[in-house]
């Protein structure tokens, strides 16, 4: 995703005005993703969808963590713009209910473009009461246009002076710096689902522990002949070297574990025979399991429970 | 009763899958519920949308049968959200439930209790997606689909699981559970998405002044991390994974003893109270020849079944569902130890010596 540059003061605080100190911005990749899918629900003559962000912010409200969102039905015409506040009010307590630590954050829009519509939603989001005030809340775009790449932006508010009738509808969009995220677990997830990225019907099937560890051998050997090529490449004198790549790379290397081959040969076969002694246990037991249930039914009754303990003994040894 | 040829597979949506990833990793280890959104569409069960269950429902102490799809409070929730997920163009049926898992131990009278409660309505199109968050930690996403098989349910209704029972149904362990084949699926926006999201960030055009800045880059604020191939899948701490499935075996395995301690005592009660009616019988027989001799009316010779009661026979239910578990642990291990010993092998392979 590309990102533009800014710079970021901290402006002195006006009267009335939410904080509008520098602000880093997370956004989790499961809200992305609930959020395209919104987008792609939406109604064929609605130009964009809004919802509510949530999340959980750090103790001194200087880094906002976008964790969850759903979607707020909302009408648009040239001249109003209508929300469904009581919609939002409703799933925002139920999405508290189960899970009482993400809280309202901002909101999102399916469309870059920033209006009077926008602040007005924007200062709703932000108001005292059902908002986010006195913290900052959140606006993110997300554009989702075909044949272009798919664009965040994240914005905090500030109010501009303008006469009281019209500060309702109208703030300044300030761009804050975003980051995207995942926790490890929810990589892997993104890890398989991306598998099909490359597939015409945009599916993966058959998930499968060994398909992963095949990824990460092929990925790990590429990454071990990039840098052989780069040193030989520096050999040949055709780049630059670097000492501090070389450091890197001879530090690295020297993380290998020095072992006698003796030494190894025994760890090796001592953790194999552990490993093939659980998978034949494992095995056995599940044949007896399966023989106890066969004899119950045939018998009527179950049959004296398989003598499996004591072997079982042994595999604890480690 | 839905045929069970209806749901041929499931197709569930990247939205889908990290939700359940997301809630399952944020309480873990404890066992997570929610719900499961979609259409079924010839055959094909699409999973569009999952919310979680309350962590707590209310007017409900929070035992872990309150926080499963049958409770009051957790009906009154999941209505209230797919009412809400309509006017949003949510796909809003209820298509089923999830459930997270450590090492594949799901399959317990609760979680029969909850797919049966979906299984028993009209025309039902459910599945129960089970994650498990450890060894999804491995590397992969190990999310499985399951339903009762017809027979099961037949056996269910009646709620009787007695031997004679278990014959008439032909439902053997094997028989409890069906697993229906899962793929992912992701929307064109999602594959941009993803696209995008693997592009590396761009090299620094500049060599590097020294180690430290190798290690820890300063370019604040820090690009996307690209989604790459990560390498939990190269991990080779493997002990603590055969450890934990030896413990639940085993735990299984004293979870039948019991079950077949019980049998075997109901065997013997039974066999005792036969032998006291069988004398009785023989008793009553020679009394009766007594009588005739005497020309006395003979005594009924049915009364036994008024003087004697026969033990009842304990419900197999619990004996076949730890059959069943120990068979998933079973092929669960054969998965781990599969891989792991590949990573040994290479291992071995690939270190030098000295």
């Amino acid at each position: 995703m590309d990102r533009e540059s800014f710079i970021h003061l901290t402006k002195p605080v006006a009267a009335g005005s939410t904080t509008a100190s520098p602000l880093q911005v997370v956004i989790y990749a499961q809200a992305l993703f609930a959020i395209l899918d919104h987008s792609l629900r939406r109604s064929p003559d609605q130009e964009r969808v809004i919802g509510t962000l949530l999340g959980v912010r750090s103790e001194d409200g200087s880094e906002i963590e976008i964790r969850n969102c759903f979607a707020v039905g909302h009408n648009e015409s040239q001249e109003q713009v209508e929300v469904d506040m009581d919609y939002h009010k409703q799933m925002y307590n139920l999405h508290l209910k189960a899970n009482p630590k993400e809280v309202l954050v901002g909101w999102y829009a399916t469309s870059p473009e920033l209006n009077t519509f926008s602040a007005l939603i924007q200062n709703f989001y932000a108001s005292n009461g059902d908002g986010t005030h006195p913290y900052p809340a959140v606006h993110l775009t997300v554009s989702s246009n075909p044949g272009k790449d798919i664009t965040c932006r994240t914005y905090i508010s500030s109010s501009v002076g303008t006469t009281a009738d019209r500060a309702a509808d109208s703030c300044l969009f300030v761009p804050v710096p975003y980051e995207i995220k995942y926790a490890e677990t929810e990589r892997n997830a993104l890890e398989s689902l991306s598998l099909g990225k490359a597939s015409s019907d945009r599916q993966v099937s058959n998930i499968v522990d060994i398909h992963s560890l095949e990824a990460g051998i092929i990925e790990l050997l590429e990454m071990v002949s990039r840098v052989s090529n780069y040193v030989s490449q520096i050999l040949a004198g055709e780049t630059l070297p670097s000492v501090a790549i070389g450091q890197a790379l001879l530090n690295t290397l020297n993380l290998a574990p020095k072992v006698d081959a003796s030494e190894l040969e025994k760890l090796f076969n001592t953790h194999l025979q552990d490993v093939l002694l659980v998978s034949y246990l494992a095995n056995t037991i599940r044949t007896q399991i399966d023989l106890s249930n066969k004899l119950a039914s045939t018998v009527g009754t179950i049959a004296t429970p398989p003598k499996t303990d004591h072997k079982r003994q042994q595999k604890e040894r480690d | 009763m839905a045929d069970i040829s209806t749901i041929k597979s499931v197709r569930v949506d990247a939205l889908v899958a990290l939700r359940i990833v997301k809630h399952a990793t944020g309480v873990y280890p404890t066992t997570v519920y929610g719900s499961l959104l979609g259409m079924e569409v010839d055959g094909v069960l699409q999973i569009t949308n999952a919310f979680p269950f309350p962590t707590s429902a209310e007017g409900d102490d929070s035992s872990s049968s309150a926080l499963t799809p049958k409770n009051k409070g957790v009906m009154w929730y999941q209505n209230e959200m797919i009412k809400c997920l309509r006017e949003v163009n949510v796909d809003a049926n209820n298509v089923g439930w999830y459930q997270s898992t450590t090492l594949g131990n799901f399959i317990n009278s609760n979680f029969i209790e909850n797919q049966a409660h979906y299984q028993s309505q009209m025309n039902e199109r459910t599945v129960a997606l089970i994650y498990d968050s450890t060894r999804s930690a491995q590397g992969g996403l190990a999310i499985k689909a399951y339903r009762l098989t017809p027979q099961f349910m037949v056996a269910y209704k009646e709620n009787k699981f007695s031997s004679e029972n278990l014959i008439k149904h032909n439902l053997t362990y094997k028989d409890i559970l069906q697993e229906v084949p899962l793929t992912l699926y992701n929307s064109h926006l999602a594959i941009s998405l993803l696209h995008q999201l693997s592009i590396p960030p761009q090299p620094p055009s500049n060599l590097p002044v020294s180690v430290s800045s190798l290690t820890n880059p300063p370019t604040y604020p820090q690009p996307n991390f690209p989604v790459s191939t990560n390498f939990n899948a190269l991990d080779l701490t493997i002990d603590p994974i055969l450890e934990k499935s030896c413990d639940l075996i085993l735990e299984s395995i004293e979870a039948h003893n019991t079950e077949a301690n019980n049998a075997a005592y109901y065997q013997r009660s039974l066999a005792r109270e036969q032998t006291k009616i069988t004398a009785w019988q023989q008793k009553r027989k020679t009394e009766n020849s007594v009588r005739a001799a005497q020309k006395l009316p003979p005594l009924a010779e049915d009364e036994w079944q008024k003087l004697f009661k026969l033990p009842q026979e304990p419900s197999r239910l619990d004996s076949l569902l730890i059959s069943r578990q120990v068979e998933q642990y079973a092929r669960q291990v054969d998965g781990v130890t599969a891989t792991s010993s590949a990573k040994l092998f290479a291992l071995n392979g690939g270190i030098p010596r000295f």
